[in-house]
């Protein structure tokens, strides 16, 4: 039970695990996803649909799909169609397909055992399963880039391919691939990319008045009336902005600020209580990021925290970056990436929200792109790379 | 099959009792806790099997158990050892 004084109505509906019944400024996808499901409840068993969802950092996939799910499940459930949307995070199952499957089959026979059969085995299992109960499934595979890079074409292939042989049996097994950018199916072969590439839905960055629609929204289900005003969400916004358009930033700076509030005895959440609070959280250094990383990624960023370590500087060219890349890529045995591609991985890093570049001019000698560690600590940010690259069994 | 023969063996009745508690299991497991090996397991089941007091499911290699939820005997079972645990409490 809360104090009589908190701010807080209900500070569940901040939680990343909630999901509104309203989703501001995603309705037009919220409408796309329902079209390219709409056979399953006219003709279910027909055809089987593989979607993909795209976007940034807190642009709203996960939420969007979950939405999706819960409506279409009720939909189907009104029509006598039993259909279930199963959600399954790959990188909290490392990427193993064995592992998600076993999530799938679990939604129907929690006790299903773990060992004794092979991924390919549990594939026709869960088909089995979904013919034993006469259901539909829509599997929603979050993270979608872990399992790629854990499995290989292979597994993605088998996942989209495999029911099409199970010749005059209806196709039951339906996918929401959910992935922050598309570089992830560059691994696949062609034919399973172009399985998958067909329905792509792509969420752009929410711009600030968005945000501002999306805060109001949460504040009125989580906050008592009046006590966030309408100051504190504009500054909320403006930093999940500036942080990418990033909603779910927003939403943890929000309940942050409430607690700073309630902290405080403060009856109201102030511009003062979101910029203590914002100051205490460091958004860009996500470890399930960094993790997602490629090998040379993670040691240019490496090189870029090592020279913030070092520096001190508010900012580094991006020749020095280089330079304290090769040098690490000497350290590791490993060949270095050219000068365009780490340019293209600079792009990823700050689109990411782990650096900022600016480009800059110095005299007339042309161009230079300048990077900064807005928000990171560069020490923090050198250990996590150096532990995941131990992880992966690169020791510096 | 009459009652005695059915209800004569302790792994029978523990094996009720785990259905009861955890719903649906494989053979291994059941095993597992039973603390006997795969055969004798399978043996027991069979005999539940036969008495109509448990279903199985099989999927590729894996054959799940449960009990018959809708067998008046599972039923009464059921009720007779709710009682007997809460009367030992």
């Amino acid at each position: 039970m809360y104090r009589q004084s908190s701010v807080f109505k209900d500070e569940t509906k901040l939680d990343i695990s909630y999901v509104p019944s309203r989703l501001p400024h995603r309705e037009k996808e919220l409408k796309l996803l329902r079209q390219f499901f709409t056979f399953l409840l006219q003709f279910p068993g027909k055809m089987a649909q593989r979607i993909i969802i795209t976007g940034d950092v807190g642009t709203g996939k996960t939420v969007l799909s979950q939405r999706f799910g819960t409506d279409i499940t009720n939909e189907a459930s009104k029509l006598g169609i039993k259909l279930c949307y199963i959600h399954v995070n790959c990188r909290e199952y490392r990427g193993s397909l064995f592992l998600i499957l076993h999530q799938a089959i679990a939604r129907f026979h929690p006790n299903f055992p773990r060992r004794g059969y092979s991924a390919e085995e549990l594939i026709n299992i869960l088909f089995d399963v979904l013919e034993e109960e006469n259901a539909y499934a829509i599997l929603a595979l979050d993270e979608f880039e872990s399992l790629v890079d854990k499995e290989g074409s292979e597994a993605v292939y088998k996942l989209t391919r495999l029911q099409e042989t199970r010749h005059g049996k209806p196709q039951r097994l339906s996918l929401i691939c959910i992935t922050r950018n598309l570089k992830a199916l560059e691994h696949l072969d062609a034919s399973t990319k172009s399985t998958l590439q067909s329905n792509i839905i792509n969420l752009e960055k929410y711009s600030k008045t968005q945000l501002i629609d999306i805060l109001n929204d949460r504040v009125a289900l989580a906050f008592k009336q009046s006590t966030v005003s309408a100051e504190t969400v504009d500054l909320v916004a403006e930093l999940a902005f500036s942080e990418g358009g990033n909603a779910r930033f927003g939403i943890e700076l929000l309940w942050r600020a409430g607690k700073y509030a309630d902290a405080e005895g403060s009856g109201t959440v102030t511009p003062e209580h979101v910029r203590r609070a914002a100051a205490n959280i460091i958004p860009t250094l996500r470890k399930s990021e960094i993790a997602s990383l490629g090998l040379h990624e993670k040691i240019f960023l490496l090189g870029i925290a090592r020279l913030f370590k070092t520096s001190q500087a508010a900012h580094v060219p991006f020749s020095e970056a280089e330079r304290a890349y090769t040098i690490i890529c000497e350290e590791l045995g490993e060949k270095p990436h050219s000068h365009t591609q780490l340019w293209k991985y600079l792009q990823n890093f700050a689109m990411m929200g782990i650096i900022k570049t600016e480009v800059s001019t110095i005299g007339n000698r042309g161009r230079t792109t300048i990077i900064y560690l807005p928000r990171t600590p560069a020490d923090e940010l050198e250990k996590t790379l150096s532990d995941t690259l131990e992880n992966c069994g690169r020791s510096l | 099959m009459s009652v005695e023969n059915v209800l004569s063996s302790k792994v029978r009745i523990k094996i009720l009792k785990i259905l009861m508690r955890m719903g649906e299991l494989n053979v291994s497991e059941i095993a597992r806790r039973l603390g006997v090996n795969y055969g004798i397991a399978i043996r027991h089941l069979k005999i539940l099997e036969n008495a109509d007091m448990v279903k199985q499911k099989t999927f590729g290699k894996i054959r799940l158990y449960r009990l018959n939820e809708h067998s008046p005997k599972v039923m009464a079972l059921q009720k007779l050892i709710e009682v007997w645990e809460h009367q030992n409490k």
